[in-house]
Protein backbone atom coordinates (compact mmCIF):
# COMPACT_ATOMS: atom_id res chain seq x y z
CA UNK A 1 0.00 0.00 0.00
CA UNK A 2 1.37 3.32 -0.95
CA UNK A 3 -0.39 5.07 1.88
CA UNK A 4 1.28 2.83 4.34
CA UNK A 5 4.67 4.13 3.39
CA UNK A 6 3.58 7.74 3.36
CA UNK A 7 1.87 8.70 6.59
CA UNK A 8 1.73 12.34 5.57
CA UNK A 9 -0.50 11.51 2.70
CA UNK A 10 -2.39 9.33 5.06
CA UNK A 11 -2.89 12.20 7.44
CA UNK A 12 -4.00 14.48 4.70
CA UNK A 13 -6.46 11.92 3.54
CA UNK A 14 -7.57 11.74 7.12
CA UNK A 15 -8.33 15.45 7.18
CA UNK A 16 -10.33 15.17 4.00
CA UNK A 17 -12.26 12.28 5.33
CA UNK A 18 -12.91 13.51 8.82
CA UNK A 19 -16.67 13.17 8.49
CA UNK A 20 -16.23 9.61 7.43
CA UNK A 21 -14.35 8.90 10.57
CA UNK A 22 -17.13 10.13 12.77
CA UNK A 23 -19.77 8.26 10.92
CA UNK A 24 -17.65 5.15 10.88
CA UNK A 25 -17.28 5.34 14.61
CA UNK A 26 -20.93 5.79 15.08
CA UNK A 27 -21.81 2.99 12.76
CA UNK A 28 -19.29 0.25 13.33
CA UNK A 29 -17.13 1.06 16.28
CA UNK A 30 -17.21 -2.35 17.83
CA UNK A 31 -16.18 -4.15 14.76
CA UNK A 32 -12.67 -5.53 14.38
CA UNK A 33 -10.41 -3.87 11.80
CA UNK A 34 -11.48 -6.38 9.18
CA UNK A 35 -14.05 -4.26 7.42
CA UNK A 36 -14.07 -5.33 3.88
CA UNK A 37 -17.60 -6.56 3.43
CA UNK A 38 -19.29 -4.15 1.08
CA UNK A 39 -22.56 -4.29 2.95
CA UNK A 40 -21.06 -2.37 5.83
CA UNK A 41 -19.09 -0.04 3.66
CA UNK A 42 -21.91 1.30 1.60
CA UNK A 43 -23.51 3.29 4.38
CA UNK A 44 -20.19 4.66 5.47
CA UNK A 45 -19.24 6.01 2.08
CA UNK A 46 -22.65 7.33 1.43
CA UNK A 47 -22.76 8.94 4.81
CA UNK A 48 -19.58 10.71 3.88
CA UNK A 49 -21.38 12.17 0.97
CA UNK A 50 -24.28 13.12 3.09
CA UNK A 51 -22.01 14.70 5.60
CA UNK A 52 -20.25 16.86 3.09
CA UNK A 53 -23.54 18.24 2.05
CA UNK A 54 -24.72 18.75 5.55
CA UNK A 55 -21.60 20.06 7.15
CA UNK A 56 -22.28 23.59 6.02
CA UNK A 57 -25.65 23.45 7.69
CA UNK A 58 -26.40 21.93 11.06
CA UNK A 59 -23.26 19.86 11.42
CA UNK A 60 -25.20 16.96 12.76
CA UNK A 61 -23.86 13.54 12.20
CA UNK A 62 -26.03 11.25 10.14
CA UNK A 63 -26.93 7.91 11.59
CA UNK A 64 -26.44 4.59 10.01
CA UNK A 65 -30.16 4.46 9.48
CA UNK A 66 -29.97 6.99 6.67
CA UNK A 67 -31.06 5.11 3.62
CA UNK A 68 -28.94 5.43 0.50
CA UNK A 69 -31.93 6.29 -1.61
CA UNK A 70 -32.47 9.56 0.23
CA UNK A 71 -28.82 10.40 -0.15
CA UNK A 72 -28.88 9.75 -3.82
CA UNK A 73 -31.86 12.04 -4.08
CA UNK A 74 -29.82 14.77 -2.44
CA UNK A 75 -26.89 14.17 -4.64
CA UNK A 76 -28.81 14.73 -7.80
CA UNK A 77 -29.42 18.29 -6.72
CA UNK A 78 -26.54 20.35 -8.10
CA UNK A 79 -26.87 23.15 -5.52
CA UNK A 80 -25.09 21.59 -2.54
CA UNK A 81 -21.53 21.40 -3.83
CA UNK A 82 -19.62 24.55 -4.73
CA UNK A 83 -16.22 22.81 -4.53
CA UNK A 84 -15.19 20.90 -7.60
CA UNK A 85 -12.92 18.26 -6.05
CA UNK A 86 -15.67 17.32 -3.62
CA UNK A 87 -18.10 16.56 -6.40
CA UNK A 88 -15.48 14.56 -8.17
CA UNK A 89 -14.92 12.52 -5.10
CA UNK A 90 -18.62 11.92 -4.72
CA UNK A 91 -19.00 10.97 -8.31
CA UNK A 92 -16.13 8.63 -8.10
CA UNK A 93 -17.55 6.95 -5.08
CA UNK A 94 -20.93 6.67 -6.72
CA UNK A 95 -19.35 5.36 -9.87
CA UNK A 96 -17.91 2.54 -7.88
CA UNK A 97 -21.50 1.70 -6.97
CA UNK A 98 -20.93 0.68 -3.41
CA UNK A 99 -17.98 -1.55 -4.03
CA UNK A 100 -15.56 1.08 -2.72
CA UNK A 101 -13.45 0.40 0.25
CA UNK A 102 -10.82 2.70 1.60
CA UNK A 103 -7.34 1.30 1.94
CA UNK A 104 -6.79 -0.38 5.26
CA UNK A 105 -4.15 2.11 6.27
CA UNK A 106 -6.61 4.95 5.80
CA UNK A 107 -9.27 3.09 7.70
CA UNK A 108 -6.78 2.57 10.49
CA UNK A 109 -6.45 6.32 10.91
CA UNK A 110 -9.95 6.37 12.30
CA UNK A 111 -9.42 3.55 14.71
CA UNK A 112 -7.28 3.18 17.72
CA UNK A 113 -3.57 3.08 16.79
CA UNK A 114 -2.22 -0.32 15.95
CA UNK A 115 0.68 -1.64 17.90
CA UNK A 116 3.37 -4.20 17.45
CA UNK A 117 4.03 -6.66 20.18
CA UNK A 118 7.38 -6.50 21.90
CA UNK A 119 9.21 -9.75 21.80
CA UNK A 120 11.70 -9.27 24.62
CA UNK A 121 10.42 -6.11 26.25
CA UNK A 122 13.83 -4.48 26.33
CA UNK A 123 13.41 -0.69 26.49
CA UNK A 124 15.33 1.09 23.76
CA UNK A 125 14.01 4.60 23.68
CA UNK A 126 11.96 6.81 25.97
CA UNK A 127 10.27 9.70 24.24
CA UNK A 128 8.76 12.37 26.39
CA UNK A 129 6.34 14.81 24.83
CA UNK A 130 5.55 18.04 26.59
CA UNK A 131 2.99 20.63 25.84
CA UNK A 132 0.74 23.16 27.49
CA UNK A 133 -2.34 21.94 25.70
CA UNK A 134 -3.92 18.53 25.96
CA UNK A 135 -5.07 18.41 22.36
CA UNK A 136 -1.63 18.98 20.92
CA UNK A 137 0.14 16.46 23.07
CA UNK A 138 -2.58 13.84 22.65
CA UNK A 139 -2.62 14.26 18.91
CA UNK A 140 1.09 14.11 18.53
CA UNK A 141 1.53 11.11 20.80
CA UNK A 142 -1.07 9.33 18.71
CA UNK A 143 0.83 10.29 15.59
CA UNK A 144 4.08 9.07 17.10
CA UNK A 145 2.58 5.70 17.99
CA UNK A 146 1.17 5.24 14.51
CA UNK A 147 4.51 6.16 13.02
CA UNK A 148 6.19 3.64 15.29
CA UNK A 149 3.79 0.95 14.12
CA UNK A 150 4.50 1.58 10.47
CA UNK A 151 8.22 1.54 11.17
CA UNK A 152 7.83 -1.80 12.88
CA UNK A 153 8.69 -0.54 16.35
CA UNK A 154 6.80 -1.89 19.35
CA UNK A 155 5.66 1.16 21.25
CA UNK A 156 3.98 1.37 24.60
CA UNK A 157 2.13 4.35 25.88
CA UNK A 158 1.30 7.16 25.81
CA UNK A 159 1.72 7.10 29.57
CA UNK A 160 0.46 10.33 31.11
CA UNK A 161 3.20 11.52 33.42
CA UNK A 162 2.47 13.88 36.33
CA UNK A 163 1.74 17.40 35.23
CA UNK A 164 4.24 20.11 36.06
CA UNK A 165 2.40 22.98 37.63
CA UNK A 166 4.21 26.26 38.05
CA UNK A 167 2.46 29.09 39.79
CA UNK A 168 3.36 32.71 40.24
CA UNK A 169 1.68 35.30 42.38
CA UNK A 170 2.32 38.89 41.44
CA UNK A 171 0.97 42.14 42.86
CA UNK A 172 -1.39 43.75 40.42
CA UNK A 173 0.22 47.15 40.80
CA UNK A 174 2.61 49.02 43.06
CA UNK A 175 3.71 47.66 46.35
CA UNK A 176 1.28 49.93 48.21
CA UNK A 177 -1.48 47.72 46.91
CA UNK A 178 0.22 44.50 47.90
CA UNK A 179 -3.07 43.12 49.15
CA UNK A 180 -4.42 42.86 45.64
CA UNK A 181 -2.52 40.14 43.86
CA UNK A 182 -2.99 37.94 40.89
CA UNK A 183 -2.14 34.31 40.32
CA UNK A 184 -0.76 32.83 37.16
CA UNK A 185 0.02 29.26 36.37
CA UNK A 186 1.58 27.19 33.67
CA UNK A 187 0.73 23.53 33.47
CA UNK A 188 3.01 21.34 31.43
CA UNK A 189 1.44 18.09 30.30
CA UNK A 190 3.67 15.17 29.62
CA UNK A 191 3.30 11.92 27.78
CA UNK A 192 5.78 9.12 27.72
CA UNK A 193 6.16 6.74 24.81
CA UNK A 194 8.50 3.85 25.21
CA UNK A 195 9.94 1.87 22.36
CA UNK A 196 10.88 -1.68 23.14
CA UNK A 197 13.42 -3.84 21.39
CA UNK A 198 13.73 -1.86 18.20
CA UNK A 199 16.68 -1.59 15.94
CA UNK A 200 18.67 1.51 17.00
CA UNK A 201 18.78 2.78 13.44
CA UNK A 202 15.04 2.42 13.07
CA UNK A 203 14.57 4.27 16.33
CA UNK A 204 16.75 7.04 14.96
CA UNK A 205 14.67 7.12 11.81
CA UNK A 206 11.51 7.29 13.90
CA UNK A 207 12.86 10.18 15.93
CA UNK A 208 13.99 11.98 12.81
CA UNK A 209 10.57 11.48 11.30
CA UNK A 210 8.90 12.90 14.39
CA UNK A 211 11.24 15.85 14.35
CA UNK A 212 10.50 16.46 10.71
CA UNK A 213 6.76 16.54 11.35
CA UNK A 214 7.06 18.21 14.74
CA UNK A 215 3.75 19.59 15.88
CA UNK A 216 3.42 23.15 17.07
CA UNK A 217 3.51 23.60 20.79
CA UNK A 218 4.83 20.14 21.50
CA UNK A 219 8.33 19.62 22.80
CA UNK A 220 10.15 16.33 22.56
CA UNK A 221 12.84 14.75 24.65
CA UNK A 222 14.25 11.32 23.93
CA UNK A 223 16.41 9.04 26.00
CA UNK A 224 18.02 6.31 23.97
CA UNK A 225 19.69 3.23 25.35
CA UNK A 226 22.16 1.31 23.33
CA UNK A 227 22.96 -2.27 24.08
CA UNK A 228 26.17 -4.01 23.36
CA UNK A 229 27.28 -7.58 23.37
CA UNK A 230 28.82 -9.03 26.52
CA UNK A 231 32.41 -8.65 25.36
CA UNK A 232 32.28 -4.90 25.72
CA UNK A 233 35.90 -4.62 26.69
CA UNK A 234 37.06 -6.22 23.49
CA UNK A 235 34.96 -3.91 21.40
CA UNK A 236 36.16 -0.93 23.39
CA UNK A 237 39.75 -1.95 22.74
CA UNK A 238 39.01 -2.19 19.06
CA UNK A 239 37.28 1.15 18.81
CA UNK A 240 39.79 2.73 21.16
CA UNK A 241 42.57 2.25 18.64
CA UNK A 242 40.50 3.82 15.92
CA UNK A 243 39.53 6.83 18.00
CA UNK A 244 43.10 7.28 19.12
CA UNK A 245 44.22 7.31 15.54
CA UNK A 246 41.57 9.85 14.62
CA UNK A 247 42.47 12.03 17.58
CA UNK A 248 46.19 11.93 16.98
CA UNK A 249 46.10 15.13 14.99
CA UNK A 250 44.27 16.92 17.76
CA UNK A 251 46.44 15.59 20.54
CA UNK A 252 49.54 16.86 18.81
CA UNK A 253 48.43 20.36 19.76
CA UNK A 254 48.45 19.48 23.45
CA UNK A 255 51.31 19.15 25.88
CA UNK A 256 54.56 20.89 26.43
CA UNK A 257 56.74 21.97 23.58
CA UNK A 258 60.11 20.32 23.38
CA UNK A 259 62.07 23.55 23.35
CA UNK A 260 60.46 24.89 26.51
CA UNK A 261 60.96 21.77 28.56
CA UNK A 262 63.04 22.17 31.71
CA UNK A 263 63.78 20.11 34.76
CA UNK A 264 62.21 22.47 37.25
CA UNK A 265 59.54 21.02 39.47
CA UNK A 266 56.02 22.34 39.55
CA UNK A 267 56.47 24.06 42.89
CA UNK A 268 59.52 25.92 41.60
CA UNK A 269 57.58 27.08 38.61
CA UNK A 270 54.75 28.27 40.77
CA UNK A 271 57.25 30.22 42.84
CA UNK A 272 59.12 31.76 40.00
CA UNK A 273 56.92 32.36 37.05
CA UNK A 274 54.10 34.77 36.41
CA UNK A 275 52.32 33.67 39.56
CA UNK A 276 54.78 35.80 41.49
CA UNK A 277 53.83 38.95 39.65
CA UNK A 278 51.31 40.80 41.70
CA UNK A 279 50.06 43.03 38.94
CA UNK A 280 46.44 42.72 38.14
CA UNK A 281 45.61 40.76 35.03
CA UNK A 282 43.47 43.65 33.86
CA UNK A 283 45.99 46.43 34.35
CA UNK A 284 46.99 46.19 30.73
CA UNK A 285 43.38 46.49 29.67
CA UNK A 286 43.02 49.61 31.78
CA UNK A 287 46.12 51.29 30.35
CA UNK A 288 44.90 50.92 26.81
CA UNK B 1 45.32 -5.76 59.93
CA UNK B 2 47.91 -3.26 58.89
CA UNK B 3 48.97 -5.40 56.02
CA UNK B 4 45.40 -5.66 54.92
CA UNK B 5 45.01 -1.89 54.99
CA UNK B 6 47.99 -1.49 52.74
CA UNK B 7 46.51 -4.06 50.39
CA UNK B 8 43.28 -2.11 50.28
CA UNK B 9 45.23 1.04 49.57
CA UNK B 10 46.96 -0.69 46.71
CA UNK B 11 43.64 -1.80 45.37
CA UNK B 12 42.27 1.71 45.60
CA UNK B 13 45.33 2.99 43.83
CA UNK B 14 44.92 0.60 40.97
CA UNK B 15 41.26 1.43 40.81
CA UNK B 16 42.04 5.12 40.58
CA UNK B 17 44.60 4.50 37.88
CA UNK B 18 42.23 2.44 35.78
CA UNK B 19 39.31 4.83 36.04
CA UNK B 20 41.57 7.90 35.99
CA UNK B 21 40.53 9.19 39.37
CA UNK B 22 42.58 11.07 41.91
CA UNK B 23 44.15 8.84 44.49
CA UNK B 24 43.82 10.76 47.72
CA UNK B 25 43.82 8.46 50.75
CA UNK B 26 44.57 11.24 53.25
CA UNK B 27 41.57 13.19 51.98
CA UNK B 28 43.56 16.34 51.42
CA UNK B 29 41.72 19.32 50.05
CA UNK B 30 43.00 19.47 46.52
CA UNK B 31 40.50 21.96 45.18
CA UNK B 32 39.30 19.55 42.55
CA UNK B 33 35.75 20.61 43.09
CA UNK B 34 36.64 23.93 41.51
CA UNK B 35 37.84 22.11 38.44
CA UNK B 36 34.71 20.02 38.36
CA UNK B 37 32.38 23.00 38.33
CA UNK B 38 30.98 23.89 34.99
CA UNK B 39 31.58 27.33 33.54
CA UNK B 40 28.63 29.58 34.14
CA UNK B 41 29.77 32.41 31.93
CA UNK B 42 28.10 31.48 28.65
CA UNK B 43 24.68 31.01 30.20
CA UNK B 44 24.98 34.19 32.25
CA UNK B 45 26.14 36.24 29.28
CA UNK B 46 23.13 35.11 27.25
CA UNK B 47 20.62 36.77 29.56
CA UNK B 48 19.79 39.78 27.43
CA UNK B 49 18.56 39.42 23.86
CA UNK B 50 21.17 39.97 21.20
CA UNK B 51 21.07 42.74 18.69
CA UNK B 52 19.17 41.86 15.58
CA UNK B 53 18.97 43.54 12.21
CA UNK B 54 17.38 46.95 12.40
CA UNK B 55 15.87 49.17 9.75
CA UNK B 56 18.96 51.30 9.74
CA UNK B 57 21.13 48.32 8.94
CA UNK B 58 18.96 47.59 5.95
CA UNK B 59 19.23 51.19 4.88
CA UNK B 60 22.98 51.11 5.21
CA UNK B 61 23.26 47.96 3.13
CA UNK B 62 20.93 49.09 0.37
CA UNK B 63 22.22 52.64 0.02
CA UNK B 64 25.43 51.68 -1.84
CA UNK B 65 23.28 49.78 -4.33
CA UNK B 66 21.37 52.95 -5.11
CA UNK B 67 18.19 51.75 -3.44
CA UNK B 68 16.40 54.02 -1.03
CA UNK B 69 14.13 52.88 1.72
CA UNK B 70 11.35 54.78 3.40
CA UNK B 71 11.17 54.58 7.16
CA UNK B 72 7.71 55.75 8.02
CA UNK B 73 8.28 56.04 11.72
CA UNK B 74 11.45 58.05 11.31
CA UNK B 75 9.68 60.30 8.83
CA UNK B 76 6.85 60.89 11.27
CA UNK B 77 9.30 61.75 13.98
CA UNK B 78 11.10 64.28 11.85
CA UNK B 79 7.86 65.84 10.80
CA UNK B 80 6.73 66.19 14.41
CA UNK B 81 10.05 67.82 15.24
CA UNK B 82 9.59 70.27 12.40
CA UNK B 83 6.13 71.20 13.63
CA UNK B 84 7.39 71.64 17.18
CA UNK B 85 10.16 73.89 15.93
CA UNK B 86 7.71 76.03 13.99
CA UNK B 87 5.62 76.44 17.10
CA UNK B 88 8.68 77.49 19.02
CA UNK B 89 8.64 74.28 21.05
CA UNK B 90 11.88 72.85 19.73
CA UNK B 91 14.89 72.15 21.85
CA UNK B 92 16.77 75.15 23.19
CA UNK B 93 19.98 76.21 21.52
CA UNK B 94 23.12 74.66 22.81
CA UNK B 95 25.07 77.03 25.05
CA UNK B 96 28.58 77.15 23.63
CA UNK B 97 30.33 79.35 26.18
CA UNK B 98 30.25 79.58 29.93
CA UNK B 99 29.09 83.20 29.78
CA UNK B 100 26.00 82.32 27.83
CA UNK B 101 24.85 79.68 30.22
CA UNK B 102 25.55 81.85 33.21
CA UNK B 103 23.61 84.80 31.87
CA UNK B 104 20.67 82.56 31.16
CA UNK B 105 20.68 81.42 34.75
CA UNK B 106 20.98 84.92 36.16
CA UNK B 107 17.99 86.22 34.26
CA UNK B 108 15.82 83.88 36.24
CA UNK C 1 33.41 50.61 33.32
CA UNK C 2 33.89 52.21 29.99
CA UNK C 3 36.93 50.18 29.03
CA UNK C 4 34.89 47.00 29.08
CA UNK C 5 31.83 48.39 27.38
CA UNK C 6 31.45 47.42 23.76
CA UNK C 7 31.96 50.33 21.42
CA UNK C 8 28.84 49.55 19.52
CA UNK C 9 25.58 48.64 21.15
CA UNK C 10 25.26 44.86 21.01
CA UNK C 11 21.90 44.53 22.67
CA UNK C 12 18.49 44.22 21.15
CA UNK C 13 15.19 44.87 22.84
CA UNK C 14 14.78 47.21 25.77
CA UNK C 15 17.98 49.06 26.59
CA UNK C 16 18.92 51.46 29.32
CA UNK C 17 22.12 52.37 31.09
CA UNK C 18 21.75 49.85 33.84
CA UNK C 19 21.08 47.05 31.42
CA UNK C 20 24.13 47.96 29.38
CA UNK C 21 26.21 48.01 32.54
CA UNK C 22 24.93 44.65 33.67
CA UNK C 23 25.45 43.18 30.25
CA UNK C 24 29.03 44.44 30.24
CA UNK C 25 29.61 42.81 33.60
CA UNK C 26 28.28 39.54 32.30
CA UNK C 27 30.55 39.59 29.31
CA UNK C 28 33.62 40.50 31.36
CA UNK C 29 32.83 37.72 33.80
CA UNK C 30 32.55 35.27 30.96
CA UNK C 31 35.92 36.31 29.60
CA UNK C 32 37.73 35.96 32.89
CA UNK C 33 35.88 33.03 34.39
CA UNK C 34 38.51 30.46 33.49
CA UNK C 35 41.23 32.58 35.00
CA UNK C 36 39.26 33.06 38.18
CA UNK C 37 38.59 29.36 38.47
CA UNK C 38 42.27 28.57 37.97
CA UNK C 39 43.20 30.96 40.75
CA UNK C 40 40.49 29.55 42.96
CA UNK C 41 41.88 26.09 42.36
CA UNK C 42 45.35 27.16 43.38
CA UNK C 43 43.94 28.78 46.50
CA UNK C 44 41.92 25.75 47.51
CA UNK C 45 44.65 23.21 46.83
CA UNK C 46 46.33 22.52 50.16
CA UNK C 47 49.07 20.50 48.56
CA UNK C 48 50.55 23.55 46.88
CA UNK C 49 53.11 25.73 48.70
CA UNK C 50 51.60 28.28 51.01
CA UNK C 51 53.38 31.09 49.22
CA UNK C 52 51.88 30.30 45.85
CA UNK C 53 48.43 30.05 47.38
CA UNK C 54 48.77 33.39 49.12
CA UNK C 55 49.88 34.98 45.87
CA UNK C 56 46.96 33.48 44.06
CA UNK C 57 44.71 34.93 46.72
CA UNK C 58 46.22 38.35 46.21
CA UNK C 59 45.91 38.06 42.49
CA UNK C 60 42.28 37.06 42.71
CA UNK C 61 41.59 39.95 45.03
CA UNK C 62 43.25 42.43 42.69
CA UNK C 63 41.16 41.38 39.71
CA UNK C 64 38.67 43.92 38.55
CA UNK C 65 35.29 43.97 40.21
CA UNK C 66 33.59 43.40 36.86
CA UNK C 67 35.19 39.95 36.61
CA UNK C 68 33.26 38.90 39.69
CA UNK C 69 30.04 36.99 39.31
CA UNK C 70 28.49 38.60 42.37
CA UNK C 71 28.32 41.86 40.45
CA UNK C 72 25.81 40.37 38.08
CA UNK C 73 22.19 41.12 38.82
CA UNK C 74 19.30 39.72 36.87
CA UNK C 75 17.31 42.48 35.25
CA UNK C 76 14.01 42.54 33.46
CA UNK C 77 14.63 42.12 29.76
CA UNK C 78 11.62 44.22 28.84
CA UNK C 79 11.75 46.94 31.48
CA UNK C 80 15.14 46.94 33.18
CA UNK C 81 13.87 46.63 36.72
CA UNK C 82 16.06 44.65 39.08
CA UNK C 83 13.52 43.41 41.59
CA UNK C 84 11.10 40.51 41.46
CA UNK C 85 12.50 38.99 38.32
CA UNK C 86 10.83 35.76 37.25
CA UNK C 87 13.73 33.79 35.95
CA UNK C 88 11.77 31.54 33.62
CA UNK C 89 10.76 34.52 31.55
CA UNK C 90 13.49 36.98 32.52
CA UNK C 91 10.79 39.50 33.23
CA UNK C 92 9.94 41.73 36.14
CA UNK C 93 6.66 41.17 37.90
CA UNK C 94 4.72 43.85 36.12
CA UNK C 95 6.04 43.05 32.67
CA UNK C 96 5.25 39.43 33.38
CA UNK C 97 1.70 40.29 34.32
CA UNK C 98 1.18 42.44 31.27
CA UNK C 99 2.57 39.89 28.87
CA UNK C 100 0.78 36.99 30.54
CA UNK C 101 -2.55 38.78 30.31
CA UNK C 102 -1.84 39.61 26.70
CA UNK C 103 -1.20 35.93 26.06
CA UNK C 104 2.38 36.43 24.96
CA UNK C 105 3.81 33.85 27.33
CA UNK C 106 2.95 30.40 26.04
CA UNK C 107 1.02 28.29 28.49
CA UNK C 108 0.67 30.93 31.18
CA UNK C 109 -2.90 31.43 32.28
CA UNK C 110 -4.68 33.07 35.12
CA UNK C 111 -4.91 30.57 37.91
CA UNK C 112 -7.59 29.99 40.46
CA UNK C 113 -7.85 27.08 42.77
Amino acid sequence: MSLLSCPRLLLRAGQRLQPLLLSRHSSSLKEPPSIDTPSIDIPSTSSLVKDNVMSSGEGLLPDKSNSPSVLNGQLTQPSGSPELPVTNWEQRLNGLSGKARLPRSVQAVYLRPLRRKAEHGLPVCDLQLRSYSVRNVEFFSDFAIRAAYYLGLPASGPVPLPRIVERWTVPRSNFVHKKSQENFERITLRRLIQIKDGNPETVQAWLAFLRKYAFHGVGMKANIWEYDSLDVAENLDKTGEETERSLEGLFSYFGQREDTRSDRSLTDMLDKNHLVTTKSPLSEVGSR
Amino acid sequence: MAAQYSRILDLAKVQCRIFSLNFNPERLRLGNKVLRQRLRGPSLAAWYPKKTVSFRDLQATYKPLGLTMFDEREDDREEALQIAKLRGKGRPKKKRTAAESRSAKKKK
Amino acid sequence: MSMFRSKKLDLGGFVNGKIIRDHTKRKVFEQHEAERQALRYVIRNTSLPQRARAQAQLQLATMHAYTRSTQIKNRCVAGGTARFIIRDFRLGRFQFREQALAGELPGVRKASW
